[in-house]
């Protein structure tokens, strides 16, 4: 059923004066609501959730100027003045503010309050009054007797429920909600977004949602918006878009979100340096999978699917590698081991993508097939859309790199430190000697080895094993690789080191947004640093989806049994 | 708003007037000269019409023989009773004396803080609302001006032009002495005629404190958020200003309207030997000119009385106007 559009935003834009400069906090942001209907904006802090709110309602101060048609019902609202605009102000669209102690008047009772917007818009006898504040108090489960209160009487959780009660007193068609639960507990958090999703599913006005919290978009929202710096980076439907976001910046939200992710370690997106001013799009500086091209090109939010919308120079998250139909046999032909079986794979940028399995399923093989450094028998490998032959990725800068389980076999213990990490440096001759040796102590550094002299010159049979799986990683790293395969690379270290190596090397992915493909065994491993998660068994992809469906609901009889689901 | 008024006990007030009234017996005979020798002489001469043996028994009946500290004593112990003592140049008490001219005087305060307090309270509030524009601009800089200038200049500047000059008001007194008023209304108007300029003048000074008051504490509640939620609700401007804003504002204003009648009360002093107004401040003229201490510390004291209970009051009303302060 298509529902009639409610609220209808095009090209809204809101600056905001700062010296005889202005600042744009809101800009180029489009968007409908239906009757009924939920839109939830997030974003982080600043990037104009409530300057929207606020221009939807006319209420920024004279300073601030506002552009773009906001059509309500078939009447501009952007149009009216002042005094035409209070007949629709909390009568047809009403807000809940952000919760804080100043957002009710402090001499007022909440009575007072609540009934000052009934009486200016409702005409109603003074017992019809009576019966009215009764009534939205109820529904709000807050007691009569808190109607004689003062706001500073109020905990936190009740004025948010007086707020909403003080917002429904007129029965808008629109209701905004700007951040309903910051600063409030669990409980009362739980309580709120069950009040308002019983309230919504009650009286059936349409809403927009604005949060930094995903969980609370999540439990209300049926569309999203995802905001950056004033533009809208992403939308689409609510479950689509958490499911399977496709702009890097949803994705960083949805990781930093401990409520959608419970499992994952807590990494946020990293601060770009914005020192230089630049044309194109906002997100390049903080964008994992930037071309030089971002910086002049500001994205349109373009259709990317049905109901999907991306801004993004490059469409979205891209895929950087992809496996598809990917055969291998080993033995001859009449005694044949089939390791690979049909195997359809893709690692997206920036992603971490676990590949779980028992041993003898077949993951090293197609994990170095898709290295390149293994020929399949049939299908074929693409990396960024360019096929993979031989080591035509591996020898090469931002491309792919692979770190093994066995570090002392993987490194040459005859070789110093320097020259196992310089040696593809070596191999390449693209840089100066003082380049070289400059990268090879930053990637040292970033694997928190040390970079003295004495060090440099140590042979590597002194070293331990988890000195050494860090010098593989270092290794891999002065290539500034864009895919890191890693197969099984903690399962010969001891629980502290492998610690250790595993932080360090989120931290790294986390900090440089490469991709990665993990190969593993270790079940609990897999669930804590994946966003995606593979399972093969006797050589065929069984399962595949989100670390969060497939360890919540594997599908497969084997994925269950697996899991222990 | 957030600054919190401390907020003294009664006994902190005994404490202060105890003291006031200490200095008020001493400062007037830290003066030079003597009230017998002034007692009949005219103004602005100074020889004596009393011999020294009349000068002697004058002080011991006044008792102006004894150390100063029985004195002291003596004079504390006799307020209490609630005897102020008696005039030595009118001949007459000095309570009797103040009672009957104090009526004109605190009129004249009372309306002039009144009147300064609407007028300094709307001019700020239309300010801050249309802050930084040219209207703001010209309050600021004007009312600034304004209240920097003392009042019995004012009070001159306004008897030459608007009474002299103009003959819009008359010159002096309280009212027009010698007429038979044809009603009680006639009275009434002659009164207020002759109260409008020492008002005006006292009135004037003072918008400026007003207005400053309620333009800073304006500005910033018209920023808070509560102020958006009431525009959100679309209620009218007035409403929103003269409610929502002006009742956050309203505390502290009241509070100062209390604290200035004391200010006032030293302005009408002054304003009132400008205009030859027949209230406190012309009598204590008189008493200081005659050295006549009892009336000094007479007239002291009733005024200290009136500045501590207004301040009393100031902080007992600040607790009933803030639901905060409990």
């Amino acid at each position: 059923m298509i529902k009639k559009a409610l609220l209808e935003v095009k090209n809204l834009e809101v600056d905001y004066p700062y010296g005889t400069e202005k600042i744009t906090a809101v800009r180029e942001v489009s968007f409908t609501i239906e009757e009924g209907n939920v839109l939830g904006i997030i974003g982080e802090s600043g990037s104009g959730k409530t300057s929207i709110a606020l221009a939807l309602m006319g209420l920024h101060d004279k300073a601030v100027e506002t552009n773009g048609e906001i059509l309500y019902n078939d009447e501009y609202l952007h149009t009216l003045s002042e005094k035409a605009l209070n007949k629709y102000r909390w009568r047809d669209i009403a807000i809940v503010f952000q919760n804080h102690l100043d957002v009710l008047n402090p001499v007022m009772t909440i009575r007072e309050q609540i009934l000052e917007a009934i009486k200016k818009h409702l005409n109603l006898g003074k017992k019809e009054m009576d019966k009215k504040i009764k009534e939205l108090l109820k529904m709000v489960h807050l007691e009569e007797k808190w109607c004689h209160a003062y706001p500073h009487q109020l905990s936190g959780g009740m004025r948010q429920k007086v707020l909403i009660a003080m917002s429904l007193a007129c029965d808008p068609k629109l209701l905004i909600v700007d951040e309903p639960t910051t600063a409030l507990d669990a409980i009362s958090k739980e309580e709120i977004l069950q009040l308002l999703e019983g309230l919504h599913k009650n009286k059936k006005f349409a809403m927009l949602l604005i949060s930094h919290d995903m969980y609370v978009i999540q439990r209300l929202s049926n569309k999203i918006m995802v905001m950056y710096e004033g533009r809208v980076l992403e939308e689409g439907v609510t479950k689509d878009v958490l499911e399977n976001p496709m702009h890097v910046y949803t994705r960083g939200l949805l990781d930093a979100s401990l409520d959608i992710n419970p499992y994952q370690d807590l990494w946020g997106i990293p601060e770009g340096n914005k020192d230089e001013e630049t044309a194109g799009c906002i997100f390049q500086e903080r964008c994992y999978q930037k071309k030089e091209s971002c910086r002049e090109k500001i994205p349109e939010l373009q259709y990317v699917s049905l109901e999907r919308k991306v801004a993004c120079n490059r469409g979205g998250i891209i895929t950087l590698l992809e496996g598809r139909h990917i055969h291998k046999t080993y033995g001859d032909g009449r005694n044949p081991i089939i390791a690979c079986n049909n195997c359809s794979i893709k690692v997206r940028s920036g992603e971490i993508v676990a590949l779980i399995g028992q041993s003898g399923s077949g993951k090293t093989t197609l994990a170095t097939i898709l290295s390149g450094l293994l020929e399949e028998d049939g299908g074929e490998v693409l990396f960024d859309e360019k096929s993979v032959l031989g080591n035509n990725f591996t020898s090469r800068k931002k491309g792919i790199q692979i770190i093994f389980q066995d570090p002392f076999s993987a490194t040459n213990g005859g070789f110093t430190v320097e020259e196992i990490v310089k040696e593809p440096l070596d191999i390449l001759k693209s840089d100066t000697k003082e380049e070289k040796n400059r990268m090879v102590k930053k990637a040292l550094e970033e694997v928190q080895l040390p970079i003295t002299k004495d060090f440099l010159q140590r042979k590597c049979s002194s070293l331990s094993g988890g000195q050494r799986q860090r010098l593989a990683i270092a290794r891999g790293l002065v290539m500034e690789p864009k895919l890191l395969i890693a197969d099984e690379i903690s399962s010969m270290l001891d629980p502290s080191t492998k610690a250790n190596v595993l932080r360090l090397l989120k931290g790294l992915q986390n900090k440089f947004g490469f991709a990665m493909l993990y190969i593993t065994h270790d079940l609990a491993l897999a669930r804590k640093i994946s966003n995606k998660v593979y399972i093969m068994y006797q050589g065929n992809i069984i399962e595949e989806g989100s670390a969060c469906e497939v360890f919540e609901k594997p599908q497969s009889d084997y994925g269950k049994r697996l899991l222990g689901v | 708003m957030k600054k919190k008024r401390k907020i003294l006990g009664f006994k902190q007030y005994i404490i202060i007037f105890l003291c006031i009234i200490t200095l008020n017996f001493f400062i007037p005979r830290l003066m030079p000269g003597d009230p017998f020798t002034f007692l009949s002489a005219e103004e602005g001469q100074d020889h004596t019409a009393f011999s020294s043996e009349d000068i002697e028994r004058h002080k011991k009946y006044y008792g102006l023989d004894q150390p100063l500290w029985q004195q002291y004593i003596s004079y504390v112990r006799n307020l209490l009773k609630g005897d102020l003592g008696y005039s030595i140049h009118y001949k007459e008490e000095v309570l009797t004396l103040v009672l009957s001219r104090i009526a004109w005087t605190l009129s004249l305060v009372i309306a002039s803080v009144l009147l300064s307090a609407a007028i300094g309270v709307f001019l700020g509030t239309i300010s801050a609302y249309y802050r930084n524009s040219s209207l703001d601009k010209i309050l600021y800089s004007g009312l600034i001006t304004l209240s920097e200038v003392p009042s019995f200049i004012i009070a001159l500047v306004m008897l030459f032009y608007f009474a002299a000059h103009l003959k819009l008001f008359p010159l002096s007194g309280g009212m027009s002495h010698f007429v038979d008023f044809s009603s009680r209304w006639e009275m009434i108007k002659d009164i207020l005629l002759h109260a409008f300029l020492p008002l005006m003048a006292l009135t004037i000074t003072r918008i400026g404190e007003f207005y400053l008051l309620a333009r800073n504490s304006m500005i910033s509640i018209l920023d808070k958020a509560y102020i958006k939620t009431a525009r959100g609700k679309g209620l009218k401007r007035r409403r929103i200003l003269f409610y929502h804003a002006l009742r956050n504002a309203i505390p502290p204003i009241v509070t100062r309207i209390f604290l200035s009648f004391g200010g006032a009360l030293g302005g009408a002093v002054l304003v009132e030997n400008v205009f030859n107004y027949p209230g406190v401040g012309r009598l204590m003229r008189q008493g200081v000119f005659f050295r006549d201490y009892p009336l000094i510390q007479g007239i002291f004291v009733v005024m200290t009385l009136f500045v501590l209970v207004m301040n009393y009051t100031a902080d007992a009303i600040y607790k009933k106007l803030d639901p905060r302060v409990s």
